[in-house]
């Protein structure tokens, strides 16, 4: 009696803490609050049909949940900035596995042609500073590609940057840009295709991450000056892109193996409860 | 209802709470994992304690043997029993799913804020005196060139501190420079955040590379000041060993 009571006792307690703690090994912890802004990624979520490339205003980006980020005035190099007027961007992502379109909408009280907005990226697998890819001493960078709109030129602009005074436009421009101001802010959506053939871009692969950074110039003329341009900016350090993978079914898959497996254990360890004491 | 069960279910349930409400008031929040492992170990204790005799096993294994196994049981018990051989297939699922699920968290960097400096960064002394004349210049050049993120008051919220990430040091905080060298912020604000090795990430860093724009004499007296400014001292090689 003594024994299989054992037998018993062992198996309980290894089988329910051995299923808990391989669930629970997986579990992590809430991620710790977030002290500096309210997001650090953006999701580009995945729509059938085409986007609202060309309409910042369309309702299809109404129910595109937004990250939001803060942004701070360009002092890492000279000429710097103190005071910026665009203090956070909210943006928004979509893709229907061909093309991405990416919103970003922020605050600026007023209209001016030489108003601007720029989207950075990563480009491969190099770490490249968010300062235009600037040299690192100790890392070797990669470089960087932006895609630049400006309300004058009405377009956007392809470009690559790998250090300070190396920001060129691209020969191969793969990039649209629209902007809309109203009532005290900007709307401009960037578009592209989720891939291209030129290697100075960014390639974004649904399921990847991707790092993002965005930058912002007032360009309001104030007492014959431009207010904001060149290095002086709004700008953000790196954050985290990412399209929205396909959904993966194999998932319920394994949850039907893990029901199976936890009632399996049930069936066995009540039989043999069973046997014993009736023997 | 007493017995081993009970008192076993008590200390389990006391542990945790003690673990995961109580503990925090004085130390840092324990891991879910480490908060497990104890448990894990608390019902180890029980069970061997409660296994030493014969008749100790049966106290404490024989109940929950007979309401698993359902012999004889009616009413209340065997409605417990079933909803306990249904709740637990279906928790592994759900945690089979939770720790499958795609997350909209990006992967976790874990970003080392004081990496080691070069060597020939390491034990420098300050060659300026430390008098009020030469704090009170590194106060000012502070004011001027570290101020607008690392705040007036030497917090590490100045008014462009905000879309920065990693955020500004906080000087003011006892983790910051009171725990480094004098050689190692010559280091840091000499070279800035592209000088970081690869543990430091220096490409997600907005601080400056000064040596670029000021001479050694002010980055030193810079130190200086912001030592004094954020009522800190710096760590000294006496300390060290």
């Amino acid at each position: 009696m003594l024994n299989r009571l054992s037998f018993h006792s062992t198996i309980i307690f290894v089988g329910v803490f051995g299923i808990l703690g391989f669930s629970i090994g997986f579990a992590s912890d809430p991620p710790p609050a977030d002290e500096i802004g309210t997001s650090v990624s953006v999701r580009m979520y995945q729509i059938e049909g085409s986007l609202p490339a060309d309409d910042p205003n369309s309702s299809q980006w109404d129910s595109v949940p937004e990250s939001e980020f803060n942004l701070s005035p360009q002092v890492h190099w000279p000429d710097r900035i103190q005071e910026v007027t665009v203090k956070s961007v909210k943006v928004k992502g979509l893709h229907n596995g061909q093309d991405v379109a990416i919103l970003v909408e922020y605050e600026d009280p007023t209209e001016d042609p030489k108003d601007a907005a720029a989207v950075e990226f990563m480009v491969g697998d190099q770490k490249a500073h968010f300062a235009h890819g600037q040299p690192m001493l100790q890392v070797e960078g990669g470089p960087v590609n932006i895609w630049f709109w400006k309300k004058e030129n009405g377009k956007a602009l392809d470009m690559s940057a790998k250090g300070f005074k190396t920001l060129t436009t691209q020969e191969k421009q793969d990039v649209k840009a629209i902007g809309a101001w109203e009532g005290g802010s900007w709307k401009v959506v960037f578009s592209r295709a989720l891939k291209t053939e030129d290697d100075q871009d960014v390639q974004i692969e649904p399921g990847e991450w991707r790092s993002v950074a965005f930058a912002f110039w007032d360009g309001a003329v104030v007492d014959g000056l431009v207010k904001e341009k060149g290095s002086q900016k709004a700008v953000s350090s790196w954050w985290s892109i990412r399209a929205e993978p396909s959904a993966d079914n194999s998932i319920f898959g394994w949850v039907i193996l893990g029901l199976a497996l936890a009632a399996g254990f049930e069936f066995v360890v009540i039989r043999n409860l069973r046997k014993g004491q009736s023997a | 209802m007493k017995g081993p069960i009970v008192s076993g279910a008590i200390l389990l349930a006391g542990m945790f709470i003690f673990l995961k409400f109580i503990l925090p008031l004085v130390t840092a929040p324990l891991p879910a994992s480490l908060i497990y492992l104890y448990l894990a170990l608390t019902l180890s204790g029980v069970m061997i304690f409660g296994t030493m005799s014969a008749s100790g096993l049966e106290s404490l294994m024989g109940p929950i043997f007979r309401f698993l196994s359902g012999k004889g049981q009616s009413g209340m018990g065997q409605m417990a029993r079933l909803a306990v051989l249904v709740l637990f297939p279906l928790l592994v699922g759900w945690q089979t799913y939770t720790s499958l699920a795609p997350s909209d968290l990006p992967p976790g960097e874990n970003r080392t804020i004081h990496p080691a400096p070069p060597g020939e960064f390491v034990g420098l002394a300050n060659p300026y005196q430390n008098n009020e004349a030469n704090i009170n210049m590194g106060k000012g050049l502070y004011a001027a060139y570290c101020s607008p993120c690392h705040g007036a008051n030497y917090d590490g919220k100045g008014t462009a501190a905000p879309g920065f990430n990693p955020p500004p040091a906080n000087f003011s905080d006892p983790g910051t420079i009171a725990q480094l060298q004098e050689s190692y912020l010559f280091w840091r604000i000499k070279k800035g955040g592209v000088g970081l090795p690869v543990e430091g990430m220096p490409w997600k860093s907005a601080m400056p590379r000064w040596e670029v724009e000021l001479p050694d004499e002010f980055i030193w007296k810079i130190i200086m000041g912001e030592y004094d400014g954020a009522h800190q001292s710096p760590r000294t090689w006496e300390e060290e060993e």
